[in-house]
């Protein structure tokens, strides 16, 4: 099957071209070409109907808006024309065309940006700009509390841990006041530890805030008398400020 | 550990030495990664599943293994690569011909630890698989559930999803992660200290000896312990403020779900036991709070294209909420 195949596609061209030979003409015929003598008559348009086809707007296919199109469809077309007329050299006027267009593609990117509420010159930049968040507001300014009243209260009402708490506020107020830390709202209680630069007075402000921990994050009961030794130590420590 | 200045209410002497024990013996292969590994020791107290995330070649896959390896326990690995499919990891019903039944055939996921790596190297419908061992520590196949051995842990690494033949994971699954822990490049110490390391062969080595330090049981009793630490009521409000923030926050087109607040409240516990105390403080809400949100809070595409990282997002939220005092 496979030999027969074979010879088929051997032969194939010979077959084909066989099947197409031409016989060879027998008769040379002479070609025999006849002279038109019929009268010409020239024809003449009407100016008045070609006018009338130019005038029409149906046959206006200039960049006139098609019927029914929105004012967003004429924005994009009338500037898509403005394109391709600096692209054709269409739009006379040089330089200054150019620049007016260059200015006014500038201001669509930018309000564009705006808009999305991005700022443009970070994307050139790419440094990340801060997230303003505003603070939430603070119950308490230390530096509006009356410390040795509201401690006093604290106290004679047995409200130990209060008192302990108002103890640690005024030493923040303190040490505020002198300078050895910088006081805002965000700082955690380490941050101020670190900040005092003075070993002794940062040990001293590290037992203490250990115990303002304890008792007022960790709850830690404490009476009369532990009351009375944590005071000592705000006392003591506050002395040493001053 | 912080001193010891009142009465002890819990005791956490044998949490602390396991802890610093597991420190220890991965400090001798995994060199620095010091943060990495205590958020992955929390996370563990805190009954968590953790995603870490890194370029290659920085011991993500190494320090998981060997975090599994001090724990006594189950474990089983699972790599997923492109064709991997849900019953590969959750296993399938095989027809048993000798009493013409089928029965359920476990897949690797049943284990204590689990550590499934290149995770984001796998599909959606694999992924999906996940959803419900992760969350209710249960696998349901054919009408029946199966219930997770405790303690259950899936310790997932991935590269980052700009990296070739990586999927994004669903927002759905990374909520299930307590953390995403990020890698970091090593120091030039660091990265002199493991040539010198290798150079000694001392890895394989080491890594061969390592022993046990929790058994399955320590970890439920530690669990429990950093379960019953105390949380101060302004504390759990500034943590609720975070949480607030991010869904409010213009950067931010996903915020923290109710999910991502008790994991912060439960990963700042656990923290607060590594540190000997029985309390929560401000400052470690601040410390796990990186971890916990970064993956699940999603940055709107401007923003995104600024260059601003999910990081840098909750750091600036923590910065404008007063801390409690």
């Amino acid at each position: 099957m496979r030999i027969l195949v074979f010879f088929f596609f051997l032969f194939a061209p010979f077959l084909a071209s066989a099947g197409t030979g031409q016989k060879p003409l027998s008769k040379h015929v002479p070609l025999i070409i006849k002279a038109d003598s019929s009268a010409v008559r020239a024809r003449h348009f009407s100016e008045k109907e070609i006018n009338e086809y130019k005038t029409s707007k149906d046959f206006d296919y200039s960049y006139n808006d098609a019927p029914g199109a929105s004012l967003w469809d004429r924005f994009w077309k009338w500037f898509w024309h403005l394109f391709d007329g600096v692209n054709s050299k269409a739009i006379p006027g040089g330089f200054w065309k150019y620049l007016f267009l260059i200015l006014g593609l500038s201001g669509l990117v930018y309000i564009v940006l705006k808009l999305m509420g991005m700022d443009a010159l970070q994307l050139l930049t790419g440094k990340s700009k801060s997230i303003e968040i505003p603070y939430e507001e603070s119950l308490e300014n230390i530096h509006e509390i009356s410390f040795d009243e509201e401690i006093e209260r604290a106290v004679s009402n047995k409200n130990y841990r209060l008192a302990v708490r108002l103890l640690y506020l005024n030493c923040l107020k303190k040490l505020n006041d002198r300078g050895f830390i910088n006081w805002q709202l965000d700082k955690t209680n380490a941050a101020y530890i670190s900040e005092i630069n003075h070993p002794d007075k940062q040990q001293q402000f590290k037992n203490l805030t250990l115990q303002f921990e304890y008792i007022w994050y960790g709850d830690f009961p404490v009476d009369g008398n532990g009351y009375q030794h944590v005071n000592n130590s705000f006392h003591d420590f506050n002395q040493r400020l001053s | 550990m912080e001193e010891q200045i009142f009465e002890k209410r819990t005791d956490l002497s044998q949490l602390n030495a396991a802890v610093e024990q597991i420190k220890a013996t991965l400090s001798t292969i995994v060199v620095g990664q010091q943060a990495m590994i205590e958020l992955l020791i929390a996370g563990i107290l805190a009954d968590g599943h953790m995603l870490i995330e890194g370029v290659p070649g920085v011991a993500k896959t190494l320090t998981a293994k060997l975090i599994a390896k001090c724990v006594d326990a189950r474990f089983s690995r699972i790599q997923f690569t492109p064709d991997l499919m849900p019953s590969d990891v959750l296993g399938t019903s095989v027809f048993n011909p000798k009493d013409a039944s089928f029965e359920f055939r476990r897949g690797p996921i049943f284990g204590n630890v689990i550590l499934v790596d290149e995770i984001n190297r796998s599909p959606a419908k694999t992924q999906a698989a996940l959803f419900e061992v992760m969350e209710e520590r249960q696998v349901t196949m054919d009408g029946v559930t199966y219930k997770m051995e405790e303690p259950f842990v899936v310790l997932a690494t991935q590269n980052p999803v700009e990296h070739e033949g990586t999927y994004r994971l669903p927002e759905a699954q990374l909520d299930r992660f307590l953390f995403k822990i990020e890698v970091r490049y090593p120091s030039l110490e660091e990265e002199t200290a493991i040539l010198a390391q290798q150079h000694q062969q001392k890895t394989t080595e080491q890594l061969q000896e390592v022993e046990p330090v929790l058994t399955a049981a320590q970890i439920m009793k530690f669990r429990k312990q950093v379960r019953e630490l105390f949380v101060e009521p302004n504390i759990l409000e500034f943590v609720a403020k975070i949480i607030h923030e991010t869904r409010n926050n213009k950067s931010l087109f996903l915020g923290g779900s109710p999910r991502a607040s008790l994991a912060i409240v439960n990963s700042a516990k656990a923290v607060a036991a590594i540190r000997g105390r029985d309390f929560v403080t401000p400052e470690d809400v601040i410390e796990v709070a990186p971890a916990v949100l970064r993956h699940r809070i999603m940055l709107t595409p401007d923003r995104e294209m600024e260059g601003i990282t999910p990081d840098e997002v909750v750091a600036q939220i923590i910065q404008k909420i007063e801390v409690p005092r």
